[in-house]
């Protein structure tokens, strides 16, 4: 369930494994873009079917009467609790909340939180910022630093350079998330001993800070430096080993020996052939990871309390607020497929031997 | 995508066994991923003979409270006054156990559908095929939240949740190296010889994807790990069985960290990672081993 | 290969990227250093603030919804009650200056406060109330938050601008407390919004309302911000500002007071761990106030519908009341508050808390069950349940094992840790307990059901108990086998306690009421249906600047301070004298990002140009 060992992931690209939603009979070349997006976008809009009724049904297994428990320690009678939950719309036969489900989705309602008092949607719309700020952030760093880790190891391959590098990315995949979270936030946060710490520990704006917009942007990147260390420091680890192998992969290729022959210098030979051509795969696997930087969103915005939609699933999971777990859950994976998509579609455009058609 | 690199099937000569052994102890990864291995299996089967119930049991212990280490508690006590030791010891066997039972789970899932999926190249192929890439697609961790909350908490869940999440992967690779195995003209020869599919999938390609399954398998226990201490630490699985996520979502919930009380937090923490990379070392060792064209790349 | 030594290019690039890198986040560290509160506090008192913390997560401020406390606690600041709960914990004059009651008991009339104006200018009288109130007994969606307080009144009316006439169908004891809950909403604002008023969550802010602050800030689960009102018949609050945060985990919420983002943490925030981590901390004062909150766990001693059909698989062993017994006198209370709760409790085995002494009984000592495994030994044994090979009993009639489930709420990390210890006691005496872990929904269904052998439970006693005493009437035992019209918390039934019930609801003399509510706390104790482990103390730290009025009362022997009611400390709370903290200033903020900004310009000069002479060099 956790992003794949790096090592597995260097597995899938020696093998050639094709991307999530590439699978096309017959191979991607061939075909003109139009016929390809038609078709990527049929399958992605399939994918988002199924994961919504498999949604429906899955949470509709789920004890759904969270009247006493939101009502708990309050003064309430037996006929109040009965009409909260008619107005809830809890205790309706299947096929009516089935219905209700549709028509929400229809309308593109996600439901009514419990807890919350609020719809799911309007909820998702307050969370999703602060989510692909940290998500954003972490992926963009990440990439840079593996990417480049990546290729410096993968060109110096057996140097020391390369053992450490690899050898720490190999050892900070290994942490659990949020293990990692919680020691960054003991130590730099919370602090120990004479140590005062430096970052908040939690949360995304601090209550007194001076208005502005600059200050508050400031503020909010204050806050953001732990979450988003910790998200980096356990997701670069696979992009290091991605582009290690790639680089790896390339390195046995004749042409390169030709550039070389050629008297061009060893860093352009790397910048300017081998590193394109090995960014290609990666780019792929690379999207294919961001289900694991969602995995690792929602843990590290529970560490740190960043109210995030990773944060709103966990509380979501308290009752169950299921209407919410419900909303977030196909939230996320719309989320993922979208991605997905816009992969292969990148990948089909800046394939040189597609776009030479 | 990389039309460079050739597959795994291509290799024609295969080493004989003391070589490999040979080329394994040479690796000082493997060295130490096998030892960590072995010292934590130790540890986790042999825990019965020197952690007592009574060392468990919060009416029986008399240790002081969340004490920092000392002579008498290495690891320092916790909020009940446990050794911290001897939890981490115990808590050794369910972290293990749950991982290992959710990757036998994947590997079989896995393997088959990969298998099927590699041979039957019509619409079946096909079929299982979109199913194992939607499985992909969705993300885990949201994934395994929605499966334990249906679920209920507890361990049967946290296990299912894994193995639900973590099969398509296998299966993908199973598939790709299931393909590589079918173009080799051995399997051309078996067919003609009238073999049915199913003696061709279990006779003639399960024997050559074994060494990938292996190799997957270790992978995937480290992961199977991790995922038990994140959905554990996120409060689905059992809160009063001893497991080195349960410690770290004790430490956290109980507010041990904020009190100072770091060797709550550190040790549990320490030997998840010790495992994972005991598990993720032997795993690219053997992998080495077993493909030697690949350890020539690497 | 070449045999060029060096690249200066990616070096140069990766040395200004880590250059301005670190600029950035040393400007990050001194604007975050200076938004820190000490800065904020340097100010003149009249921006002083408060900053208090939040019980639960906000998102809904409608006063006929509310549930979670951190709205409640908003919406007492900012509407008016007709009573409020004063330093005694006893409703006192708010909104309301005097009341009277009729002779036959079923008429209470309330003298408002006159001249009172909501923060828009309206009047505020009377008919705000009457409508306020008629909203919540005649409209269903209104009445979700409060309903069951005015369930027992029969007309609430105005016959004049200042007073306020409510009766009741039968003599209420409790009235005054029922109001003390209920806030009042202009009536000019509010009327547009009956239509929606299931769903209107009145987070617009400035909010029109009347009380010591006005709402004039809210950032969506995070925080409120409250300004104090130009005038209040209480007196305008000394702090200008209060603003309450809410903090997800308690370490953050620790961490901020310790570092002074926050002045004051409780009641319900911290462990009794972290609690006791900020005991020697300078500059912080770690307190605990009695609690009225009470945890136990409870037994099923046979689930059944109103009408006496049993339901639920509970396990029938449990209706002996020598089982039930022997459960009770096998906890070690003491031990428990000292190990799972570090001492921050109060262990006790009364139905009503220590909070209000009024209505708290005591056992004498001969009936006292104190923890004796000796004696639950010895009572099982001659019982007819002699121990197996395995240590547990087993029933001899049947041959069954004494073996019984305990749900454990899963969110809760005390449930768990009382559970281990319950098992380990259990065993001594030979009983079997198998903990399951369930989500709070789960865990309440299979409660409503019967489904359940031992459940761990906590309440907390209102100022007046009534509420918290009905829960344990036959009259609320569920009509039907999926637990419909119900509201019990353990399927007790007993008619003399009902009897008893029914007297003290009605009853005036003082006397006569305090001996009722005793009886029924002696029945309950002695059922061992809810055997009630501890009362559970709040815990509180704030920073010894903000303590002035906020912290009322004296400590009792054992260092405890009374309950207190925090949203009047709010009120009353003194800012410090001096303003302490001192962060940077506003000039050294920008002296230093200028040299920073220097620095790294300097530095970005220097590398750039030593790029370009290695470009010519090539």
């Amino acid at each position: 369930m956790s992003s794949s060992s790096p090592n597995l992931v260097a597995d899938e690209v020696a093998l050639g494994v094709e991307s999530a939603s590439s699978v096309a009979p017959g191979g991607g070349a061939g075909r003109d873009f139009a016929t390809y997006l038609g078709i990527k976008l049929l399958a992605a809009l399939v994918s988002l079917v199924a994961v919504v009724v498999i949604a429906f049904i899955l949470f509709s297994i789920i004890p759904a009467n969270p009247v006493r428990t939101l009502t708990q320690g309050r003064p309430v009678s037996a006929a109040e609790l009965a009409t909260l939950r008619r107005q809830l719309g809890i205790g309706e036969p299947i096929y009516t909340q089935f219905w209700h489900f549709l028509d929400n989705l229809l309308h593109l309602r996600l439901g009514y939180s419990y807890q919350f008092r609020e719809s799911v949607s309007s909820l998702i719309g307050q969370r999703i910022g602060p989510t692909m700020l940290l998500m954003g952030t972490s992926t963009l760093i990440s990439i840079v630093l593996g990417l480049w880790l990546g290729i410096r190891s993968g060109w110096n391959e057996g140097s020391r350079f390369d053992r450490i590098a690899s050898g720490a990315s190999l050892a900070l995949w290994s942490v659990p998330t949020f293990w990692l979270g919680i020691i960054l936030l003991v130590v730099l946060s919370v602090g120990f001993g004479a140590f005062h710490g430096i970052f908040p520990a939690g949360g995304m704006h601090s209550p007194t800070a001076a208005p502005g917009a600059v200050n508050t942007v400031l503020d909010v990147a204050w806050h953001l430096v732990l979450p988003c260390l910790t998200l980096v420091l356990v997701v670069f680890a696979q992009y290091v080993t991605i582009m290690r192998s790639s680089i790896i992969d390339e390195l046995g290729n004749p042409y390169l020996l030709t550039a070389r022959a050629k008297g061009l210098r060893d860093d352009e030979v790397r910048r300017r052939h081998a590193v394109p051509n090995a960014l290609l795969p990666s780019v792929t696997i690379i999207f294919l990871q961001l289900g694991a930087m969602v995995s690792g969103a929602i843990t590290v915005e529970v560490v740190f309390s960043w109210p995030g939609l990773g944060y709103l699933t966990y509380q979501a999971l308290q009752l169950p607020d299921i209407q919410l777990l419900e909303g977030t859950f196909i939230f996320f994976s719309a989320a993922v497929i979208g991605m997905n998509l816009v992969a292969d579609i990148l990948y089909r455009y800046l394939d040189p031997r597609v776009r030479a058609q | 995508m990389s039309a460079t690199s050739a597959p795994l099937a291509h290799v024609t000569s295969v080493p004989g066994r003391s070589s490999r052994l040979r080329a394994l102890v040479r690796m000082p990864g493997a060295v130490a991923g096998i030892a960590i291995l072995v010292i934590v299996a130790a540890v986790a089967i042999g825990a019965p003979l020197f952690v007592h119930s009574y060392d468990l049991d919060v009416t029986k212990v008399n240790g002081p409270l969340l004490h920092a280490p000392t002579g008498a508690y290495p690891l320092g006590t916790d909020q009940s006054g446990r050794s911290e030791l001897l939890l981490l010891a115990w808590g050794s066997r369910p972290s293990l156990l749950i991982g290992i039972i959710a990757t036998a789970l994947t590997m079989v899932l896995g393997t088959v559908i990969g298998l099927l999926a590699g041979h039957y190249q019509g619409i079946v192929g096909r079929l299982l095929m979109t199913v194992t890439d939607w499985f992909i697609v969705l993300p885990s961790l949201p994934l395994a939240i929605a499966l334990s909350a249906v679920m209920g908490e507890g361990d049967t869940s946290i296990t299912i949740a894994i193995a639900v999440t973590s099969w398509a992967s296998t299966a993908r690779l199973l598939r790709a190296q299931t393909l590589a195995v079918e173009a080799r003209p051995f399997i051309e020869r078996a067919k003609a010889l009238g073999a049915s599919n199913t003696q061709i999938m279990v006779r003639q390609v399960l024997p050559n994807v074994v060494p990938l399954i292996l190799v997957s398998a270790t992978l995937t226990v480290a992961g199977a790990i991790l995922d038990q201490a994140t959905l554990t630490f996120l409060g689905l699985g059992n809160p009063t069985e001893v497991s080195w996520g349960s410690m770290l979502n004790t430490a956290f919930a109980n507010g041990d960290i904020t009190a100072g009380a770091w060797w709550t937090l550190v040790p549990p923490g320490l030997a998840i990672l010790v495992v994972v990379l005991g598990f993720s070392l032997t795993g690219r060792a053997v992998e080495r081993v077993l493909n030697p064209r690949l350890a020539v790349e690497r | 290969m070449t045999d060029c030594p060096s690249r200066p290019e990616p070096r140069l690039r990766a040395r200004v990227v880590a250059l301005l890198a670190g600029a950035l986040v040393f400007a990050c560290a001194i604007v975050g250093l200076s938004t820190a509160p000490g800065a904020a506090r340097a100010a003149s008192s009249s921006t002083s603030t408060f900053i208090g913390e939040l019980d639960t997560s906000v998102s809904n401020f409608n006063p006929f919804l509310a549930f979670e406390q951190g709205e409640i606690d908003t919406n007492d600041m900012i509407y008016p009650t007709l009573t409020f709960g004063n330093e005694k914990n006893l409703p006192g004059p708010w909104l309301a200056k005097s009341w009277s009651i009729s002779p036959n008991k079923l008429t209470w009339t309330f003298h408002l406060r006159t001249g009172l104006k909501w923060s828009d200018g309206t009047p505020l009288t009377a008919s705000d109330v009457t409508w306020t109130y008629n909203l919540i007994m005649h409209n269903s969606a209104a009445a979700t938050a409060n309903g069951t307080l005015v369930a027992g009144f029969k007309s609430v009316t105005a016959p004049n601008a200042s007073t306020v006439v409510i009766t009741t169908k039968q003599p209420l004891a409790n009235v005054l407390n029922d109001v003390m809950v209920i806030p009042i909403v202009p009536e000019h604002i509010w009327k547009a919004h009956v239509k929606k008023i299931g769903t209107f969550t009145n987070t617009t802010t400035p909010v029109v309302g009347y009380g010591p602050y006005v709402f004039t800030g809210y950032q969506p689960g995070q925080s409120v911000t409250l300004t104090a009102s130009k005038s209040f018949f209480g007196g305008v609050p000394k702090y200008h500002r209060l603003i309450l945060n809410y903090y997800a985990n308690s370490s953050a919420a620790v961490a901020a007071l310790r570092s002074g983002a926050i002045d004051s943490v409780g009641p319900n925030e911290m462990t009794s761990t972290e609690w006791k981590s900020l005991e020697h901390v300078p500059g912080v004062k770690a307190y605990q106030n009695v609690s009225n909150d009470w945890y136990a766990v409870e037994v099923n001693s046979g689930a059944k519908t109103r009408s006496g059909k049993p339901m639920g698989n509970g396990n029938p062993l449990l209706h002996n009341p020598v089982i039930r017994r022997a459960i009770a006198l096998g906890i070690n209370r003491n031990e428990l508050v000292q190990k799972t709760v570090g001492g921050t409790a109060v262990a006790t085995g009364s139905y009503l808390t220590v909070a209000f002494p009024q209505w708290y009984w005591t056992p004498p000592a001969s009936q006292a069950q104190n923890y004796n495994p000796a004696k639950a030994n010895a009572m099982l044994t001659k019982a007819g349940f002699p121990k197996g090979k395995n240590g547990y009993r087993y029933d001899k009639k049947t041959g069954k094992e004494l073996s019984f489930r305990l749900g454990i709420h899963s969110d809760y990390a005390n449930d768990a840790a009382t559970a281990n210890y319950l098992k380990g006691w259990m065993k001594d005496i030979g009983i079997n307990l198998n903990v399951q872990a369930m989500s709070n929904t789960q865990l309440n269904d299979n409660l409503a059901i019967g489904d359940w052998d031992l459940l761990m439970d906590q309440w907390a006693e209102g100022a007046d108990p009534t509420y918290l005493l009905s829960i344990q009437t036959c009259g609320v035992l569920p009509l039907n086998k999926n637990g419909s019209g119900g509201n019990t918390d353990s399927f007790f039934c007993n008619h003399r306690y009902d009897q008893l019930y029914n007297a003290e609801q009605h009853e005036f003399n003082l006397a006569k009421r305090e001996a009722d509510i005793k009886a029924m706390e002696k029945i309950l104790y002695n059922a061992d249906d809810d055997i009630i482990l501890y009362d559970d103390n709040y815990l509180w730290a704030t920073r010894t600047n903000y303590l002035k009025g906020y912290v009322y009362g004296s400590a009792n022997s054992q260092g405890l301070y009374p309950l207190q009611n925090y949203e009047l400390g709010w009120t009353k709370a003194i800012p410090a004298a001096s303003t302490s903290g001192g962060g940077s200033s506003s000039t050294l903020i920008i002296v230093i990002i200028v040299v920073v900004v220097l620095l790294g310009g300097g530095g970005l000069l220097a590398t750039l140009r030593r790029r370009r002479t290695a470009e010519e060099r090539e």
